[in-house]
């Protein structure tokens, strides 16, 4: 029971003892970014508690979704600043996390890992975006579902298919998701149909694919 | 080539042993003659099989990268197995085809088989019921499109014949004792 | 020719080890040992080479960097432009074909998580990601 005790102490201890080190207010931020939002900003402070001054020497994030920067290359002694991560959202979905690595020339903590964590509120969750016959195939209607994320209200959505061999029917199944029967007329020919996904006063579209593709090759 | 037991030497031997192809009749001419057709109907079936398991392992040593994931779809065996059987069962095949062809090493060569296609139609009625959805892979690819009861009975009926073939080669070693 | 049975068929085991060995080592180059593409994900170019024509390659990295130079025939599929992009690539895929989708290099992340989104979204079997992205390629093919 004592030894967490003593190495809590000993680590506030050594924390304050330390000389050039940067505090950071966060190494974690969370940000929530609304449907229209193209990118999301985390801002990581830091401070300069030591009595020397200390110098980034690279500031990288892990994908080229995201750039950051430093207002700043040297952090005088006493002084603060900001990390500033800047996340493309594009077209992703879901719990996004991406990590910006600072270097620094500290003299016991080199390397700091800043994490950005991003929920991106998705209006609709497309369930498959693909469906396909084969040639010859019977033509079956095949479902595609569709279902309004959580922090949205749709009450109806719009399809329409680019190519008339393709006929699509929307079902309201309530609470927040529907079903496109989508059918073709034949599978003789090898044919493809962009569907368009509009939910009702809405000014963002989503896609789905139908088409009659050709028979495996057989190797 | 064969060798054509003697009929006096059973009778002598007072034998009720179950023989497949001899008839024990007392004159020495029928019996000669049907001995004859039906060592001509083993022989003739003997090739057969060899024949078809020439081909089928020629076929496979061809593309035995191809043949790795065949056996690998059965989900069995690790893959360093399958990769390692791909390159060499074909050859098995082969070896053992031809050793039926040229009746050398007959009998080794049909207990290999035997066991071949046993361990084979058994992973295909595993997959079958595991729900697998697989190409054989026995013929290569020239039996992709053949339906899981063809397989079936195709392997079936090969089984059938090797041992058929087999309890034929051990009756004759019998007579020949 | 009275061998055992035993003999008979272990001089046919044997026989057949050496054509067998024989082609192990003409195949090395178009066969991995270690991993199945099943059970991982991942593919080494040599791999996806085995298959030829059947390929799909997919550029998960920015449109710059696609711009500038990728595998001949890939398609690009970001996050970034991902509503847009996928259903191009859907208009090319056809069952059967297997899709290899790559980044920059060993360390990115972007290969899995465009792979990952195709198979939940698309529901596409057969999608692998490159060992080593486009800088093994590069290596193996420039």
């Amino acid at each position: 029971m004592k030894t967490p005790i003593v190495a809590f102490a000993l680590s506030i201890i050594i924390s304050l003892s330390a000389r050039a080190e940067l505090k950071w207010e966060q190494t974690t931020v969370e940000l929530h970014p609304t449907a229209a939002d193209k990118q999301a900003v985390g801002h990581f402070k830091y401070q300069n508690p030591g009595k020397t001054p200390v110098h980034f020497k690279s500031v990288h994030a892990s994908c080229g979704c995201t750039t950051a920067q430093t207002q700043k290359d040297e952090v005088p002694p006493g002084g603060t600043g900001e990390i500033t991560a800047t996340f493309n959202i594009g077209d992703r979905t879901g719990t996004q996390v991406k990590t910006v690595t600072v270097e620094t020339d500290e003299a016991t903590n080199q390397k700091t890992v800043l994490t950005l964590r991003t929920i991106i509120p998705e209006q609709l969750e497309i369930n498959p975006r693909l469906v396909f016959w084969k040639q010859g195939d019977k033509p079956d209607p095949k479902a595609i579902t569709v279902k309004v994320g959580k922090d949205f209200t749709v009450k109806h959505i719009k399809v329409t298919s680019s190519s008339p061999d393709f006929q699509t029917k929307v079902e309201e199944k309530g609470n927040g998701e529907f079903k496109i029967d989508v059918q073709p007329q034949e599978t003789k020919n090898v044919i493809a149909s962009t569907l368009t996904i509009q939910p009702e006063d809405s000014q963002k579209v989503f896609y789905a694919t139908a088409r009659i593709t050709n028979s495996p090759v057989v190797q | 080539m064969n060798q054509t037991p003697n009929s006096e030497t059973i009778r002598e031997q007072g034998a009720q042993r179950p023989m497949l192809n001899v008839e024990v009749s007392a004159h020495g001419t029928t019996s000669n003659i049907k001995h004859r057709a039906s060592n001509i109907f083993w022989r003739i079936l003997g090739l057969i099989i060899a024949g078809i398991f020439i081909y089928a392992g020629a076929i496979k040593a061809l593309d035995p990268v191809h043949f790795a994931s065949d056996i690998d779809n059965y989900k069995i065996l690790p893959w360093p197995i399958c990769v390692a059987l791909a390159f060499y069962l074909p050859w098995l095949e082969i070896f053992c085809g031809f050793a039926l062809v040229v009746r050398s090493l007959y009998r080794g060569a049909l207990s290999i088989l035997t066991a071949l296609i046993l361990v084979f139609t058994l992973a295909t009625v595993a997959a079958k019921v595991r729900g697998l959805d697989i190409t054989c892979g026995c013929f290569g690819h020239a039996s992709q499109n053949w339906s899981f009861p063809a397989h079936l009975a195709t392997n079936l009926a090969i089984l059938a014949a090797l041992l058929a073939l087999s309890f034929q080669s051990a009756a004759r070693r019998q007579i020949a004792n | 020719m009275r061998s055992s049975l035993v003999r008979q068929v272990l001089i046919l085991l044997a026989l057949a080890l050496a054509p067998g060995v024989g082609e192990a080592v003409y195949f090395r180059h178009r066969i991995s040992w270690q991993s199945a593409v099943l059970p991982s994900e991942l593919v080494t170019v040599d791999q996806a080479r085995t298959w030829g024509g059947n390929v799909i390659w997919v550029d998960a990295r920015p449109d710059e960097e696609f711009a500038s130079d990728h595998v001949p025939g890939a398609l690009s599929l970001n996050e970034d432009r991902w509503n847009e992009l996928l259903p191009q690539f859907l208009a090319v895929w056809s069952p059967g074909t297997k899709v290899v989708v790559y980044c920059s290099s060993l360390s990115c992340n972007t290969s899995r998580e465009v792979a990952r989104r195709l198979r939940r979204e698309a529901q596409l079997p057969d999608v692998f990601v490159l060992e080593g992205g486009w800088e093994a390629w590069l290596k193996k093919n420039r």
